[in-house]
């Protein structure tokens, strides 16, 4: 023990740590021991965790209720017990040197369940004394989801963070916006750390398909997380440094606890079916709409379409009701010195939309070892292994979504003969059918997620701990071409092969102290400072082969022409330090400070390393005097905030001038391909937080409160240069962005038994407003982005603001569509373009009411979004009068037909001489909706029923996902993008997505 | 392991943890944080050898593949900007180029502005980089340099056939904080310098007429005598021409021969520009005219050839380029505007390669040449030649044309039947300017160019637009 203290000793800047730990060493130590039971049945309760406040010693009561910490300095120590479901309680004691002492405690059981210990990266605090803006997620908000990606399980349930799912599609990347967008051209999504390790969240995908992605993310089961934690504030993220401007999400995973072992099994079968068709036109109505626009025009009708024909709806031939299913099994337990848990879960969903799919095999081991009562090792590693049966949808003329909808309802899907109806019949697009039939694109991805820690307690008040962790992350990709699919691309060349693979190494190198220790009992002092070290490396390699020998030969190796290929790899790497300071005064006075000191390779060596502090003061009133004894204010806490935060995913070697490969015929080439930029730096994100905690009666009713400012400057953002030096931009720090925004959460118990399993109802409602303008551009230049450049990038306006030609109606003479002349030059020209709409909601939340009594529990969670305004892409080929031969919207009905008709529906026109196709406000639709995201009933079989079957314990559920949706919007789902979750300005397009299912599902859970 | 053999393990682990994290933060942090691409060579190490100056004048060719420049947009609306062609697709873009009326921002006509100056970006780089380059073969480095002279020269007349004049970027632009605001220069001043970079060329090149998918003596005087026939030089175009004629160049026997194969070698090439099946060097060319209709497999259909110029052939069908250029629908409704094709180039995978200047064009050029110096039998004679190889029979001079204008009319409609869908149609029009808006229909002089692209004059206010935008 000497020898080690001594090499700690010469190590600077642990002896200060070590010297203040010091202090405590001397003297002998006491025993203090006692129960702890329920208050109101008075029985002994198991597995309370009970501390000496400010230190580290702990224990977990026994299945007796009886608990004992050894090596107790003497003194007056505050012991507090605490337990899931009850309020915590902190009594002191005076420990007397040669005595044990003894403390018992009765819990009250808690009107409202909240975490109670948060993680804050590199450690955890008590909520108590939280004095930045951390929201939380508990396991049972998180359970028994039939969803792929675990992060969608924040949706409506953390204050702040705004989940899109971008299309519906089983295992589709979606969007997490925390606090709005804070970035232009850099990611946008939070940083995952997932026990510790910050993971591959990105999409590795090289398949483009429209909005659909793909990301590491899902890999994660739902059923092993704990709880997942939400760093809002600059101030909390900022110990995570140049990775924090978009919050930072930290996932916890469930882990075993000492005492009998136990098994969980949950499980859940289900179906699913569209939520929403389309409204479009039928086959008669569509000849008589086309033949209408034809004639309109001066055509004769009869040269372009036939008088009758079937009468399809080519959107029940591409979905279905399909079944959806998942199980996980867990077994948990262990003895003080060695705890485990390990689990194994599956999920598989088939997609409503046929052909497409997505299922997941998975394990997880957690496991603690104490080796001694100093130290403490403990590893998780969980592998999963996906497979992602896709369907090209959105932007692609092979999309099965988009080709259902867009062809025309007189065709039928097949001929006489048997084969699929296609292009050489006449109609416009390649049938659907046919190619979810004949193609296949699949993803399959193997990760692994590994780490190793060891934490060595020093001192009680100090420790040590390294951790090591691994994310490994393989995606291979596949698609086929079918060369039988007439008109199609497999048709055009052959058959095509695809083949890809992307690889992400990354890993995780932790060295961190914590010293937790009270002084003179009212000083509470906690300290955290370490290193990190991270290296990550992604491979790719991509082939594409062109003309295949048979439709049986589906894979590169049969091409004749390899006509694609690809394969490099990337390495990035990021040294950092860091640091945090939380200090109490007599619990009522929180102050807090942090910092990260980052340096990445991917900036320029003129500024290379990053500075991210962060400091919060909070003022707990409700401890004051004035308020202790209060019985309707059980809690009061005042907090603020203030800090920096950085972003840098902006690619991995933005600051390089270099030369690309760029060959000609079989002679290697090569040229300039980017600007340099030594002194490209981070993205800086300020942020300034004030709020409030209040819990009235014990938590019968709690509110937090959180008003935000978040500036961001220096966006690394692409700059146009002149594009006669063959450049047409560089990335430099020029862009800033402002979000502002208040969020509260709101929890009450109106209704609150006296027994535990009388009539509980318990609701809450999460509320988010959010304001994101963008304050400084190039030269304040705007630029449009998106489907058709709706979207806008300019200053005074929200990120991405729709942008295009403003309709005022229909002239009732004419039939003719009219825009505003903006300029008033007396022409409609590109200048006229005008701000036609917000895809930023001006309010997202959620509510959640759960009501239980005796042994049956109801759960009903909406979700909603006010004010959001979508840019509905599909009526630029359905609802443009009749230039193009898609099915329309069931709108054109009442279209304008002869003179003096008042309608906002222009007149069929064949060669778009209406102006219906002007890309305008007409196809910007108000994307507020209400959707009853979750609706569960559940029973608790009675024990001895659930005995009777072998089982401790078992709960039956039905659980209805996406019962029913309330929206103005025209497509499917208003919560949508096919620009994918990768994009940040380009927003809230729908761009025929794939929809979203509507599920029902039926469920056990069941322990041992 | 005993208790005390395990905690003395984990001791060392966590003590050599820790040192780790003194020597990383010390001095490994250099390699980590000093990541270098392995997939592409930093500015300061590429163009130093003779080899890396050969790579790079390869890198300087592929950049006409560019699907905004001669693998798509320029070559297209040639064509679809002209009377020869019209609107079939859904690209607004295109539809743009049929009507004659741009908006600013036009992304093709952004497109092909950026990719052009890419290209002469990548010439710049060679004349900049190349005469620090030591260890070259006898006339290795002036082939080299004179070959990126003549790229320079051919991208300039490209960005005066459509913009004007436009800024005359000579030095490659290598740190983003120092880029000199051009105007633009004048027609007079762009030609000026065509001229100068050409005979640049011609003075430091040494390959005579190999390889053809390079530049070669003999592309540069045909370049040059296109460039005098553009400025309205006859004499000089015809003296360039008659040198052109000194290497050796010959038609193809077979129309067809110069399209039908992915590498057609014909004794008619003079530069042609590679294109392979692999898609980052395909073009576009074939797969914009072709429609699933036809056997060759799907296209774009984004346009078809006009009305105007199918009757503009001799549609007996004796005219073999008419029977390549142009199909019929195979439903059989003949040669209609709409329902037939544009077939030059035959398949949508675009392997096919691309004569950027061919021997017909300088035969034309000589034609024209001959016609406006009145001496109308040389001219009739020259033009014959295009006519026999088509299939045609010869024209007699006062018989099926009389008069200078007879025989200029009749050398323009050879031209635009010869280079029909190769892009060519419309620049050359705007050689006759009153004429070109009569027979396009337009506004007026001003839609006789392109707009310079709204993207270069926000971020170049020194550049201003052409009228009418």
């Amino acid at each position: 023990m000497k020898l080690w203290r001594r090499s700690v000793l010469t190590t600077p800047g642990l002896a200060l740590l070590l010297a203040l730990a010091g202090a405590s060493f001397a003297g002998a130590q006491q025993t203090v021991r006692g129960t702890v039971t329920d208050s109101a049945s008075q029985r002994p309760l198991s597995g309370a965790m009970v501390t000496i406040v400010g230190a580290n010693n702990r224990a977990y009561t026994t299945a007796e209720g009886r608990y004992e910490i050894a090596n107790v300095a003497p003194g007056a120590v505050n012991v507090r017990a605490q337990m899931i479901g009850y309020a915590p309680l902190v009594r002191q004691v005076t420990v007397i040197q040669g005595s044990d002492a003894e403390l018992n405690f009765s819990l009250p059981i808690k009107a409202v369940e909240l975490e109670e210990v948060v993680a804050i990266g590199y450690g955890t605090v008590q909520r108590d004394n939280l004095a930045t803006a951390v929201s939380t997620v508990s396991a049972e908000d998180i359970t028994g989801q039939a969803n792929a990606s675990a992060d969608a399980s924040l949706q409506g349930k953390a204050p702040g963070v705004q989940v899109i799912q971008n299309a519906g599609n089983p295992g589709n990347a979606i969007s997490v916006r925390i606090r709005g967008s804070a970035s232009i051209t850099a990611n946008n999504q939070p940083l995952y750390v997932v026990d510790g390790v910050p993971v591959v969240s990105e999409d590795l995908s090289q398949l483009g398909l429209g909005g659909q992605g793909i990301r590491a993310i899902t890999g994660l089961s739902a059923e092993d997380i704990a709880s997942i934690d939400v760093l809002k504030d600059a101030a909390a993220a900022s110990i995570y440094g140049s990775r924090g401007s978009n919050g930072v999400v930290l996932i916890t995973t469930k882990r075993g606890q000492a005492g009998k072992g136990t098994i969980t099994f949950n499980s859940y079968i289900g179906t699913q079916s569209v939520s929403k068709k389309l409204d479009l036109l039928n086959g008669p109505q569509y000849l008589e709409y086309m033949r209408e626009a034809a004639s309109n025009d001066g055509y004769d009708p009869n040269d372009y379409f036939p008088t009758t024909g079937a009468n399809t709806d080519w959107q029940d031939q591409v979905f279905r009701s399909a079944p959806i299913s998942g199980a996980e099994l867990a077994t948990a337990g262990g003895s003080e010195r060695m705890r485990y848990r390990v689990s194994g879960n599956w999920f598989d969903q088939k997609g409503v939309v046929i052909s497409s799919g997505y299922r997941r095999i998975g394990g997880r081991a957690n496991l603690d070892f104490s080796a001694s009562d100093r130290l403490h090792i403990s590893t998780n590693v969980a592998i999963s292994g996906e497979r992602n049966d896709r369907v090209e949808a959105d932007d692609n003329l092979e999309g099965i979504v988009g080709n259902a909808i867009a062809h025309e309802p007189y065709f039928p899907v097949r001929q006489p003969d048997g084969r699929f109806t296609n292009i050489s019949d006449g109609m416009a697009y390649v049938n659907a059918v046919d190619l979810a039939t004949h193609n296949t694109t699949r993803a399959t991805t193997n990760s692994v997620l590994a780490n190793v820690e060891g934490r060595y307690s020093v001192t009680p008040s100090l420790s040590l701990t390294s951790r090591i962790g691994v994310d490994f992350y393989d995606l291979t990709e596949e698609q086929f071409q079918s060369p039988l699919v007439p008109g199609s691309d497999g048709a055009k060349y052959g058959g095509v092969a695809k083949r890809g693979y992307s690889n992400a190494r990354r890993y995780v190198w932790d060295a961190f102290g914590n010293f937790d220790r009270t002084f003179q009992t009212r000083h509470v002092l906690s300290l955290t400072g370490g290193t990190s070290v991270e290296y990550e490396k992604r491979d790719n390699a991509f082939l594409r082969g062109e003309l295949l020998p048979d439709a049986t030969m589906k894979e590169v190796t049969n091409a004749t022409n390899v006509t694609q290929y690809s394969g490099t790899y990337a390495e990035t790497g990021l040294l950092s330090f860091f640091g945090r300071a939380n200090y109490t005064l007599d619990e009522k006075y929180l102050f807090g400070l942090s910092f990260r000191s980052d340096g990445a390779s991917v900036f320029g060596p003129d500024n290379r390393y990053g500075f991210f502090p962060g400091g919060s003061v909070a003022w707990v009133a409700s401890r004051e005097g004035f308020l202790a004894n209060n019985k309707t204010i059980t809690l009061f806490k005042l907090r603020s905030s203030l800090g920096r935060t950085g972003n840098q995913a902006i690619g991995d070697y933005p600051y390089q001038t270099l030369y690309c490969s760029s060959n000609y015929g079989n002679e290697a080439g090569y040229y300039p391909c980017t600007l340099g930029n030594s002194r490209l730096g981070w993205e800086k994100t300020t942020q300034l937080d004030l709020g409030f905690d209040v819990e009235l009666w014990n938590g019968r009713a709690a509110l937090t409160f959180d008003w935000y400012r978040k500036r961001t400057s220096d966006l690394l953002l692409s700059r146009p240069v002149p594009g006669n030096t063959g450049f047409t931009s560089y990335v430099d720090n020029i862009g800033g962005i402002q979000n502002k925004g208040v969020e509260l959460s709101l929890t009450a118990v109106p209704i609150q038994p006296s027994r535990a399993d009388g009539f509980r109802l318990v609701s809450t409602l999460n509320l988010s407003f959010n304001r994101n303008r963008v304050t400084a551009l190039y030269q304040d230049q705007p630029f449009s982005t998106g489907y058709y450049d709706i979207n806008r990038v300019e200053v005074g306006h929200p990120l991405g603001a729709f942008h295009a030609y403003k309709f005022l109606g229909v002239d009732p003479a004419t039939g003719d569509a009219i825009y505003k002349d903006v300029n008033g030059d007396g022409q409609i020209t590109s200048a006229d373009k005008t701000f036609v709409g917000n895809p930023w909601p001006d309010v997202t939340g959620g509510l959640t009411t759960t009501i239980t009594w005796k042994r049956f529990d109801l759960t009903g969670f909406f979700q909603f979004s006010k004010g959001n305004d979508v840019f509905n892409g599909m009526r630029v080929f359905s609802d443009e009068g009749g230039y193009n031969y898609d099915n329309k919207f069931a709108d054109v009905l009442h279209r304008w037909r002869n003179p003096g008709d008042r309608t906002d529906q222009p007149r069929a026109s064949f060669d778009g001489t209406s102006g219906a196709r002007l890309i305008s406000s007409r196809f910007i639709e108000d994307g507020s909706y209400l959707r009853l995201q979750d609706l569960t009933i559940g029973y608790q079989l009675p024990d001895r029923w659930a005995a009777s079957i072998g089982m401790a314990n078992a709960r039956v559920y039905v659980r209805g996902q996406n019962v029913f949706t309330s929206t103005d919007y025209s497509g499917y789902n208003p919560e949508v993008n096919s620009n994918g979750s990768t994009s940040n300005a380009s927003l809230a397009t729908d761009f025929y997505a794939y929809p979203l299912a509507r599920t029902w599902s039926f469920g056990v859970q069941a322990g041992w | 392991m005993s208790k005390t053999n395990l905690m003395r393990g984990v001791r060392m682990w966590t003590r050599s943890g820790l040192l780790l994290a003194l020597t990383l933060g010390a001095g490994a942090c250099k390699d980590l944080l000093d990541t270098v691409p392995p997939d592409s060579a930093p500015e300061d190490k590429a163009i130093t050898t003779p080899a890396g100056a050969r790579v790079a004048l390869a890198g300087a060719y592929a950049a006409l593949q560019n699907g905004y420049y001669y693998g798509g947009t320029m070559t297209h609306f040639g064509d679809l900007y002209s009377d020869n062609a019209v609107h079939t697709g859904t690209f607004t873009s295109y539809q743009e180029a049929a009507q004659h009326d741009f908006f600013a921002d036009n992304s093709d006509v952004t497109g092909m502005w950026n990719n052009i100056y890419n290209a002469i970006k990548r010439a710049n780089t060679l004349i900049a980089k190349v005469p620090n380059v030591t260890g070259f073969g006898a006339g290795e480095q002036e082939q080299i340099l004179g070959e990126a002279y003549f790229l320079r020269a051919l991208h300039y007349h490209n960005l005066v056939k459509y913009y004007g004049g436009v800024p005359l970027r000579l030095e490659p632009v290598v740190d983003p904080r120092q880029i000199d605001p051009l105007p633009r220069a004048t027609v007079a001043e762009v030609y000026t310098q065509i001229l100068a970079d050409l005979n640049q060329a011609i003075t430091l090149m040494t390959n005579a007429t190999e390889p053809t998918n390079h530049a070669t003596l003999g592309a540069a005087h045909a370049l040059l005598a296109r460039v005098y026939l553009y400025q309205g030089n006859y004499p000089q175009a015809l003296a360039e021409a008659r040198t052109v004629d000194g290497y050796g160049y010959q038609l193809a026997g077979n129309y067809a021969s110069l399209f039908n194969s992915d590498a057609a070698v014909t004794p008619e090439n003079i530069f042609t520009l590679t294109f392979t099946s692999n898609l980052s060097q395909a073009n576009l060319l074939g797969y914009y005219w072709l429609s699933d209709a036809l056997d060759v497999g799907a296209g774009r259909y984004e346009m078809a050839p006009s009305q105007d110029l199918i009757d503009a052939y001799d549609t007996t069908g004796t005219d073999a380029r008419f029977l390549w250029n142009i199909q019929p629908d195979p439903s059989g409704d003949g040669y209609v505007e709409g329902a037939a094709y544009g077939t030059k180039f035959p398949t949508p995978g675009g392997a096919e390669d691309f004569h950027v200047i061919r021997y017909a064009e300088v035969l034309l050029i000589k034609a024209e040449a001959f016609a406006r110096a009145g001496t109308l039998d040389s001219a009739v004679a020259t033009y014959n030649l295009i006519r026999e190889r088509a299939g045609l029979a010869d024209h007699v001079l006062g018989a099926d044309v009389t008069t200078q204008a007879d025989v200029l009319a009749a050398i323009d409609h050879e031209r635009r039947l010869e280079f029909a869908e190769e892009g060519d149609r419309f620049p050359d029009l705007t050689r006759d300017p009153t004429r070109a808006i009569a027979l396009l229909g337009l506004s007026g002089p001003n839609r006789l160019l392109f707009p310079i692209p709204q993207a270069e004059i926000d971020v170049a206010p020194e550049i201003t637009q052409n009228p009418g935008y």
